[in-house]
């Protein structure tokens, strides 16, 4: 009886310090999204000391870049920990082998951080670290979400197929993440906005979509359901912020440093398209209920 | 032998120019409303805002008290075809003194040592983008730190930035001839000893752009090429 209580006690500490995971690597996104509007990637030169030191200056955009690496140091030990973790604990095989996958992807991206500094930012490893935060970022929604306590394997399909958010969750995933390779491309290369302007109308007609089917028919899911409400008025603020960001970036006449509104709008619509995904890859796996 | 060798070649290149030469001397008018200054924020760096007692402002745009407009990168753009010149032993130097690029534009010949300075008392990184030639990215973390590097093929222009402090921006124009000159506080330049002959000259200014002007130099000295920039 005490075994069980214990396990209990440690599977809601798993949990709470996988959100803490989701959070921290948000954070690490919109820290990312900061160097790259601040245009300070390559303010430290080295790679991985800072300038020959483990901690240089934090003066100009020192800050941002070495900040940037210092969170992303941070977040590659919580992946390490929670990894050892969720193996220690006698998880799910697949669980198990996702949480390696976390740990594999977090390395792989210090690595791509590192020839993006050393290379002098080349767009397809720049493009290449970009897409594969997004990525890792759905590997920590996807760990919180199997690691929840009252978490339930997916059952067979109760529903009918037209009811059913499965496929349609999942298009609107792939959507949403090829729309994100898109804005990746933009921001790090000479790519042209139109595709990512023009695909911006399909995700948001898809996600329209997917919060409509769930509010029809599957209202007694809550979680569920705020999640869809949630998905739909971020793509909206997520417009809105993109349409910001192209005025600043494409239209605007501006001097040697990017100026403050531009810094807002091209980091918040960066890290608010990672939120967007994050949300769509968790109504995935929550419509295979 | 080969020094002996190489020493005749440029000595017979140098003598193949018509003895007389002229200079060339100009001003750059600018027509229009002056923008506005930019003032410049060191506070991201305490070093470099304490480097300075007086306001900072963008060098992007500056317009001289007297309507004339400085850092124009004005230079022989045709004329000298089939030509050799010397390459300069001595470096040109690009110094990074109070948090800013000094000189904000400046010439140097293909091959010429640059010689790049780290005058403060904080870490700059000096972030080389010629497109011809390899683009580099160098940490300068102590003052009086001395760097030198060298493009190997001309280039209208070359940038420089310090990433660290992102106000801070310099222009080289990379040239296999020594007939260039920038504009002054008083938005004069003057290029001197060109040989006699038809030129194409052209002016190039890092926000108001490229124009090109003909001009012919003959026996009879100096000429005067004026151009004008619409703001």
């Amino acid at each position: 009886m005490a075994s069980a209580s214990q396990d209990t006690k440690t599977s809601f500490w798993l949990y709470r310090f996988s959100l803490l995971l989701v959070g921290a690597t948000l954070l690490l996104i919109l820290a990312g999204g900061l160097v790259t509007s601040r245009e300070a990637g390559l303010a430290v030169p080295d790679w991985p000391l800072s300038y020959g030191k483990f901690f240089p200056p934090m003066v100009g955009n020192i800050f941002w870049e070495h900040g940037h690496r210092m969170i992303a140091g941070a977040v590659a030990i919580l992946t390490l920990v929670l990894s050892v973790w969720i193996q220690i604990q006698g998880k799910q095989p697949w669980l198990k082998r996702l949480a390696w996958a976390a740990l594999g992807a977090v390395i792989l991206q210090a690595l791509l951080g590192g020839l993006t500094v050393l290379y002098m930012l080349p767009p397809a490893v720049s493009i290449f670290h970009a897409c594969l935060a997004q990525t890792f970022f759905c590997f920590t929604v996807a760990l919180a979400y199997f690691l929840h306590p009252n978490f339930i394997p997916a059952q067979p399909a109760q529903k009918s197929s037209a009811q059913s958010p499965n496929r349609l969750a999942l298009m609107t995933f792939a959507f949403i993440y090829f729309q994100l390779i898109l804005g990746a491309s933009i921001r790090h290369s000479s790519f042209t906005a139109a595709p990512h302007v023009i695909f911006a109308s399909l995700v948001f007609l898809h996600v329209t979509l997917l919060a409509i089917r769930i509010l029809r028919f599957h209202g007694e899911d809550k979680a569920l359901v705020r999640a869809a409400l949630g998905l739909g008025f971020s793509t909206v603020l997520q417009v809105f912020l993109g349409i910001g960001a192209f005025v600043f970036t494409r239209m605007l006449e501006r001097g040697y440093e990017p100026p403050p509104a531009e810094i807002f709008f091209t980091a918040s619509h960066q890290t608010l398209g990672a939120a967007v995904l994050g949300m769509s890859a968790w109504i995935c796996l929550r419509a295979r209920r | 032998m080969k020094k002996i060798f190489y020493m005749t070649l440029a000595f017979i290149s140098v003598c193949s120019f018509p003895l007389s030469a002229g200079a060339l001397r100009g001003t750059a008018h600018f027509n229009g409303t002056p923008p506005a200054p930019q003032k410049v924020d060191m506070n991201a760096d305490p070093t470099c805002a304490s480097a300075h007692t007086e306001p900072v402002y963008t060098e992007e745009a500056a317009v001289n008290s007297n309507l004339t407009l400085k850092h124009v990168f004005v230079y022989v753009k045709q004329g000298l075809e089939g030509r050799t010149f010397e390459t300069p032993q001595a470096a040109a130097v690009l110094d990074q003194k109070g948090c800013q690029y000094e000189p904000h534009v400046f010439g140097i010949q293909v091959n010429q040592p640059l010689e790049i300075h780290n005058s403060d008392a904080t870490l700059h990184n000096v972030h080389g983008m010629p497109r011809e030639t390899k683009e580099f990215n160098l940490g300068m973390p102590i003052q009086g730190m001395k760097l030198t590097r060298k493009f190997e093929k001309p280039e209208i222009m070359v940038k420089f930035k310090c990433d660290v402090h992102p106000w801070m921006r310099a222009y080289a124009g990379v040239l296999a001839h020594p007939y260039y000159s920038v504009t002054d506080g008083e938005g004069k330049y003057e290029i001197k000893d060109l040989p006699p002959g038809k030129y194409v000259i052209e002016f190039w200014h890092e926000k108001y752009g490229t124009q090109t002007q003909e001009v012919s130099i003959g026996d009879a000295g100096d000429q005067t090429l004026d151009f004008t920039y619409a703001g």
